[in-house]
């Protein structure tokens, strides 16, 4: 996963450096004696203000702003990146954002976030282009993905048993996730119960107590069709009566925009009382991603959100896109057809394989 | 989100229309406005690049036609550029066939497999199912028990792992079958085990068609996705599920672009019946959030053939039951409800969105009702007595009230449709309309 974007973007990285290089311009002739103003040049008139600002205490004037921007540039060697030097690559960048499912206002906000970082910043002629840019990349992905969190530390650290309830839409693989959360969470010690609560898609119960033989834990389930709030209150109460620790609850596939069905999980919810709402969404979801992930939050809720089949596809933008639309972290990444096919998300890990760790 | 986007569309095309010569700034705004719509439905990058370049070229370079003003000018050649694109409805014929079913883990295989095994059985062809996913549990019961519902009968072995002996003996098995389904185990293009399995699968079942089933929502990972399918079985048809949701379904057209085949069925829902075949109108509708493109562009051929637009007597204000009959009947043609209802004279009266499920059971209703009136009532609905009221309802199997439900929805569309003479809405275009349908 990652792969396609982390392409892309160390391109882009090197073309931001390129035209902010060019922006400076003259980086060479810095070194003459005579204070030739030629790296104004390419700069608007906003550089004065800034830097006198950024340099000089307030009171002096025009004449001191320049004898200080003379210095700043001479002696400290500093250059401002003005919005025009990066007009380019940051469209650059927003088309590979595109082109990675990273949804159309999240990379608008991420190009946000860059220009916001780059423009009237100072460098210092000494230091690289490169970590300039690479320090605004980082800034920006970090802050669209948010914080990590730790599943094993929250159960650690709740009263059990946890409750977890599993929602999305159709066909993103709750269920097989549920599998391997539990697979995950008896792996780490814990004891898990399953509570069958997709009592509406035909199979679906067969499918649950199925991977609940193969993994040696417990489901509780009624018969197709019934009330799956009843299912998972059942369940709740089992985990309590034999002390376990982890409760996993499934629920139907279900489209944020019908009501009826939305109604229907909040009232599972009330029910059962859950710790921990997981949204699950596909990394392969384009645009539609932000939407329905925004409407299950403001529906039941969303604590964290768990993102699957992110083996099919190297690149990974749903994550970004799912992550800044409801600023809710990312549990796990699911990442093929195995038990053990899941991984927990951690954003700095994922930022750092993006562009390359800090250095 | 998408409101806002089509107002944004809406607003460009504003601009458009108060000019007289093409103005290269505000065709570029358009375009803009335009891949912003597309991108957000998912239509791969490239793809959106292309046709604005091109959209833009000929709204620059092509004169618009005499009698036609520039903003239809534009919609007309967006229209056009968007139906290149999409290739038209995938074929398909109700003949002795095998279709193989192929797509991505959960993007909704089994569930459109019963649907397609409805379809043909509903078109009075004998059916039969083949399960050949031995991976997933349950996906033998899912089929199973959808296929039970409507009698279709199914082969397969939930304890058997091999998927290629369950296609030979099932394809043995319904020799004698004229439409025969293999339903097989979600698989990626990065799973080249999985790959070899289906193109193995091809082999042996010798499928006249090979089907590739594409979640709505999918990304711009759809053309790589479908071009890995199209090199392992040669795709020649895309279904594209669950657009009962939100997504807009703009990854199916890199899935189709990719593999130079058609869209053949959409799916919109969880029952067995929610499978339609796919209509590029309502679709471009869809992508753009706005709905009277076809209509457009309708009326842009109609100028071009230098035909005299005649104005309908229901402009004069005779609106007879008659007219709203046709105006349902072709409603139910137009695809997505909401933008139907846009073009509506309701007169701009908001309706909230839970409404279009009951609206358009209740639509078919009135058809019902409409078809146990005679010819004078649905030409003078005024003489519809009381008597004549429960002559109806017994006649069409419905309650008195919807009779009168049925003739208050009259009143209100008649008196929005006076309402609307002058004003410079799209009343001729409508009447148009409804006029075709004759």
């Amino acid at each position: 996963m990652f792969e396609g974007l982390k392409s892309k973007l160390q391109n882009i990285q090197k073309k931001f450096g390129r035209s902010i290089e060019e922006a400076a311009g003259p980086d060479v002739v810095v070194e003459a004696p005579s204070p030739v103003p030629q790296p104004e040049a390419g700069r608007p008139a906003v550089v004065p203000d800034t830097l006198s600002s950024a340099t000089v205490p307030k009171p002096e004037k025009k004449a001191e702003g320049f004898v200080a921007k003379v210095r700043s540039l001479i002696i400290e060697r500093e250059l401002i990146i003005s919005e025009k030097d990066i007009v380019e690559p940051l469209e650059e960048l927003e088309m590979a954002l595109l082109e990675n499912d990273v949804a159309l206002d999240v990379s608008d906000a991420i190009i946000g976030y860059m220009k916001e970082d780059l423009v009237g910043s100072h460098r210092k002629i000494g230091t690289s282009v490169d970590t300039v840019v690479t320090a605004a990349l980082r800034g920006a992905l970090l802050r669209v993905l948010g914080e990590g969190f730790d599943p094993i530390d929250y159960v650690r650290s709740h009263e059990r048993p946890v409750k977890i309830l599993i929602t999305g839409v159709n066909g993103t693989g709750k269920t097989t996730s549920i599998a391997k959360m539990a697979h995950y969470f008896k792996k780490n010690g814990f004891s898990v119960v399953l509570g069958a609560g997709d009592t509406f898609r035909a199979g679906a119960i067969d499918q649950i107590a199925e991977h609940a033989t193969r993994l040696g834990v417990k489901v509780i389930q009624h018969q197709e069709g019934s009330d799956p709030a009843a299912v998972l209150y059942d369940t709740v109460e089992y985990a309590k009566a034999h002390e376990i620790d982890v409760v996993l609850a499934d629920t139907a596939g279900r489209f944020h925009n019908r009501k009826n069905l939305m109604s229907q999980l909040d009232k599972i919810r009330r029910v059962m009382k859950p710790d921990l709402v997981v949204y699950v969404d596909e990394a392969v979801a384009g645009n539609d991603a932000v939407v329905r992930a925004k409407d299950f939050n403001d529906l039941v809720g969303t604590d964290a959100v768990m993102l699957t089949k992110a083996d099919m596809d190297p690149r990974g933008g749903a994550a970004i896109s799912i992550a800044q639309t409801i600023g809710k972290p990312i549990l796990f990444l699911g990442t093929g057809q195995g038990y053990d096919d899941i991984v927990p998300f951690c954003p700095e890990r994922v930022v750092d394989e993006l562009v390359g760790a800090e250095g | 989100m998408l409101d806002s986007l089509s107002s944004s569309l809406k607003d460009a095309l504003k601009k458009i229309a108060g000019k007289t010569v093409v103005d290269r700034a505000a065709v570029e705004e358009l375009v803009r406005s335009l891949q912003r719509a597309l991108l957000q439905a998912d239509v791969n990058v490239k793809l959106v690049m292309q046709l604005s370049q091109s959209i833009k070229r000929r709204a620059l370079e092509e004169e618009p036609p005499k009698g036609m003003n520039l903003r239809e000018h534009v919609l007309r050649i967006v229209y056009q550029e968007l139906v290149a694109l999409m290739g038209g409805a995938g074929k398909v014929d109700l003949s002795q066939q095998t279709i193989l079913m192929a797509g991505l883990q959960g993007s909704g295989k089994t569930t459109t497999t019963a649907k397609l095994a409805r379809y043909f059985q509903r078109k009075g062809l004998k059916v039969g199912v083949i399960c050949a996913d031995t991976f997933r549990p349950g996906a033998y019961k899912q089929l199973s028990t959808l296929c039970a519902k409507v009698n279709v009968p199914i082969f397969g072995d939930p304890a058997e792992k091999d998927a290629l002996l369950i296609v030979r003996e099932g394809i043995k098995r319904f020799a004698e079958t004229e439409v025969v389904i293999i339903d097989t185990q979600g698989r990626h293009a990065l799973e080249d085990d999985l790959i070899q399995e289906i193109i193995d699968i091809n082999e042996i079942a010798k499928p006249e068609h090979r089907w590739l089933v594409i979640d709505a929502a999918l990304g711009q990972q759809a053309a790589e996705q479908a071009r890995r399918f199209n090199e392992a079985i040669e795709i020649d048809g895309v279904l594209i599920t669950k657009m009962d949701g939100t997504a807009k379904g703009g990854g199916a057209l890199s899935a189709v672009s990719e593999t130079k085949s058609g869209i053949v069925f959409i799916g919109a829902g969880e029952t067995i019946d929610d499978l339609e075949r796919f209509d590029p109108d309502g679709f471009i509708s869809r992508l753009l959030g706005m709905g009277d493109l076809k209509a457009l562009a309708e009326r842009a051929e109609e100028v071009m053939a230098d035909e005299e637009m005649d104005v309908n007597a229901m402009l004069r204000g005779k609106f007879t039951l008659r007219d709203m009959y046709k105006q349902l009947e072709t409603v139910n043609k137009m695809g997505p409800l909401k933008q139907v209802m846009s073009m509506l004279p309701l007169g701009g009266m908001q309706i909230p969105d839970d409404a279009y499920d009951v609206t358009s059971t209740k639509m078919e209703r009135y058809k019902v009702v409409m078809d146990s009136m005679t010819s004078a009532e649905l030409d003078d609905p005024q003489i519809i007595s009381g008597s004549r009221v429960h002559r109806i309802s017994r006649g069409a199997g419905v309650s008195p009230e919807d009779v009168r439900e049925l003739l208050k929805y009259y009143r209100v569309m008649q008196r929005a449709l006076k309402g609307m003479r002058g004003s410079k809405f799209s009343m001729q275009r409508m009447m148009k309309r409804f006029g075709k349908t004759q």
